[in-house]
Parts: structure tokens; sequence; C-alpha cells
């Protein structure tokens, strides 16, 4: 495609832009000269950026006709005003009457920002409990040792890794979870993560997140987020037909206590 | 009859959970959306606010309900549990109360310039095209300070391309039909004002 032809669909690409950003009228532009401009150039095209510059007018053109489309619909509502009328009566009014006409439809909103006695005194607690800077900031001492090695059952000793392997807890919380609620059965997750320290809490979670993730059980929570229960899977997989959301839950101190407080 | 009592006193807690909810910011931005309220204030939510909106009507407030979507005129319940709810004053404000938040007339009628032009171009419009517009009535430097400033405060949003569109605040507090139609009624309405009364003396003449 020459330069020349190329420039002549740019324009039409420039124009379709103009529309979408508001400067040109949707009904301003003549489709049928920019659909011809396009099949008169299509044959020509014989190369990636003669495709390209096609396809961006060929989508120009689709979103010229989507405003048209969008104009329509505002006309026929009651909020649509003739624009030229519009700047016309603007143009006449001066500054004063324009506010005027501005503050009789200006509904301000109003909001209140206040501390109460009892968040100064939460505060307080905070404050209280917050350990000076210069000892959460303190530089650690770090010493020079020499490395050595341990084993693998001396890691587990030490505490470092889990003494069975993960899938292997995996396997153990997905036989639990069945010999709670049955094949398919479901359970509140709350009642799933709960236990009696928060710590362990914390950690029946942690591993709920991989229990759903590798195809173990399903989650699923309400519009609300009021409702998350688990689902067991009898197989190991992950529902097809549930899109792949994540579901973000939170497991607070504060709800754990009142969990436990049933 | 205790019964009735404790269901008053039930609504009653019910408001001032509202009140707390819509008069206080929770949020970065001002506003409750529905299924926050539906939440907190239980299944009746909408009536809670209804009460309360009456109750706020003798000072001059009122409970503003504002959709993503403002075409939509009977919104179901999922559009409702979108929708954010505010507290708005209930009449328009005269220019020496807006003077005393810290608005100029200038500040106001540039604002309400840029909305009703903004409206007009289906809620989008170039930066540069508002811009020329104000610059007919206000010096260049104050137009693109006054148009930062709307941004700035919520009024006016601007994408990467340079257009403007009416953001939340305007959406929550511009009745935008209102504007529109007070706009275009202004020389009709000093027209009926004149010709009033000439068509008053003019039957006095009449009579006489």
């Amino acid at each position: 495609m020459s330069g020349k032809k190329r420039d002549e669909l740019e324009g039409v690409i420039g124009l379709c832009r103009a529309v979408q950003a508001g400067s040109v009228e949707p009904f301003a532009v003549d489709i049928d000269y920019m659909l011809e401009v396009i099949r008169r150039y299509y044959p020509e095209t014989n190369n990636l950026q003669d495709f390209c510059t096609d396809a961006a007018a060929i989508k120009g053109l689709s979103q010229v006709l989507q405003s048209q489309n969008d104009w329509i619909q505002h006309q026929s509502t009651t909020l649509y005003k003739d624009p030229f009328l519009l700047n016309q009566q603007i143009q006449k009014m001066d500054i004063s009457a324009i506010a005027d006409g501005f503050l009789k439809s200006w509904h301000t909103i109003v909001q209140m920002e206040q501390l109460s006695a009892k968040t100064l005194a939460g505060s307080l607690g905070y404050w209280t409990d917050l350990i000076p800077l210069v000892e959460r900031w303190k530089v650690s001492d770090v010493q020079m040792v020499d490395a050595g090695t341990a084993t693998l059952d001396e890691v587990r000793a030490l505490g470092y890794l889990p003494e069975e392997g993960f899938a292997d807890i995996m396997e153990s919380f997905w036989k639990e979870l069945e010999a709670r609620v049955g094949k398919d059965g479901r359970i509140a997750y709350w009642d799933w993560i709960g236990a009696d320290t928060y710590e362990e809490t914390l950690n029946r979670s942690y591993i709920t997140v991989f229990l759903v993730s590798y195809g173990y059980a399903n989650i699923e929570s309400d519009r609300f987020g009021e409702k998350v229960e688990i689902i067991h899977n009898s197989e190991l997989r992950s529902d097809p037909v549930q899109s792949k959301l994540s579901i973000p839950t939170l497991v607070d101190y504060e709800e754990w206590k009142q969990w436990r407080k049933g | 009859m205790a019964k009735r009592v404790r269901s008053e006193a039930g609504y009653a807690r019910k408001i001032k959970d509202a009140v707390h909810l819509l008069f206080f910011q929770h949020h970065r931005l001002p506003g409750v959306r529905g299924w926050e309220l539906r939440q907190e204030l239980g299944p009746d939510w909408e009536n809670v606010l209804e009460v309360l909106d009456k109750q706020l009507q003798p000072m001059d407030l009122q409970v503003t309900r504002v959709l993503d979507d403002p075409n939509i005129i009977d919104p179901d319940q999922a559009q409702l549990a979108d929708a954010r709810f505010y507290i708005t004053m209930r009449s328009g404000i005269d220019q020496k109360a807006a003077k005393t938040i810290g608005w100029r007339v200038d500040d106001i009628a540039g604002l309400a310039v840029a909305i009703a032009y903004i409206i007009s171009k289906q809620g989008k419009a170039p930066r540069t095209e508002v811009e020329k517009l104000l610059q007919e009535k206000l010096p260049g430097w104050r137009v693109k300070m006054s148009i930062d400033r709307y941004i700035q405060q919520g009024y006016l949003g601007e994408d990467e391309k340079g257009v403007l569109y009416m953001d939340w605040r305007s959406r929550a507090e511009v009745d935008q039909k209102q504007l529109v139609d007070l706009i275009l009624s202004f020389g009709k309405r000093k027209e009926v004002e004149v010709a009033k009364p000439k068509l008053e003396e003019h039957t006095e003449e009449e009579e006489d």
C-alpha cells in the first residue's frame, strides 16, 4: 500500500478517535465514505503494517457506530438537551447567573470527622503497647559462624521442617474433611478452620488455601461474603463449572475469639 | 405491646447506626454502598433509610442514592446493593453560603459551565474544548487552575487522552437535569418576568 493510501486510512482512524474523544459528533462523520476507503484499500494490503492499519480502521468504525447508538439512547433520555442550544445559553448568561443556577442544583455532601472519648482511649492503649522505635529498628547483632551441615532428621527435630511432607498433611486434611462432612459435603468456613488456639486456626486456614488450590476441596461465598463454605471434593479436582476466583478470607483474632465463644 | 416497643427500639437503634454509617467517612471516598448498609442494618435497610430521610427533612438534609448507571430509573436489588448512599443538603445553597465554604463565584460558574458542557456532550468532552469555553469569560491561568481543582476535588475526572468526564462527586451532588433545565430556561424566565408586568399594565389600562 502506498504512503498516500495509508495516510487516507490513517485519516479515517484519526476521525474515529476524534469521535471517541468527544470532539466530533458521532453523526457528523460520513460512515459510507469511511467504509468505501476501507473497502478500496483492503485488496492492496500485503504486509503486517497494512493489515494492522486496516484492522485499526475497522475497529474505529465499529466504535463510531457504537457511539451513534449511545447517542440515540442518550437523546431518548430526559437528560438530553441540544448541545448547541445549551452553548448559546451559556454564552448569553453572565457568571453570576450561571453560578446562581448551579447553586440551586448543587446539594453538597454532608460529612463529619470526629474523635470520640472511646476512640481516644483505644488509641492510648495502642500507644502503651507500641514498642519504641529504638527497639523496633534495632540493628541485629549478626555474628560470623562456621557453616555446618545437618541431616533431614536433625532439621525436623529442630522444627524447621514439618514431621510429615506437605502432601501428606493435605491428604490427612482431605480425609478429615470427608470424615466430618462426608463425600461432597459442606461445612461453614469457620467451623472448619476453627481450633482451640489461634495459632492452630491460622495453620488450618493456611493449609485450607492449598486444599482448595490443589482441588481437594472447593470454597463458596455468597454475594456479601457473609456465608463462606468449604465443600469436600470426592475426586481430586477443582470444580470446572466454578470460575477461578480468589476469595480473600480474614482470619482475625477478634473473630476467632467470637467463634470460640460460639 | 411489649413486642411493639421492642420493635420501635430496634428501629431507633438501626436509624442511629445508619446515621453513624452515612455521616462519618469510613473509606477514602465518602458514601456507603448499599450492600454495606444491608450488612449493618439488616434486610429492611431500605425502610430504615426512608425513615431517616423523613427525620432529616426538617434539618434541610436528605439521603441521596447514586447508581452506577444514572439512566436506571427503577433499580433492582443488585443495582441497589452497588449504589452509593450519601447525606446531602436537601435544598440548594446561596452564593453567600458558598463563599463561606471556600468557593468564589467564578469557581462555581466555571464548574457549572464545565458540567453543563460535558452533559451536553454525552458525558465526556476534551479538556481543551472545556478550557476554550471557560476562557471566553475567565482568564486562561485561572481556567487551568480551576479545572485542576475540580479534578482534585472529585467533581471532574480526566483520562489519559485528556478527556474530561463527570466524576463521583458531581454525580452525587449535582442534580444534572435541574442544572440543564435552569440554564435552558434562563432567557425564557427573564422574558416571562418582563412580559408579566406589561400584561398587568395592559389589563389595568383596559379596566380604566
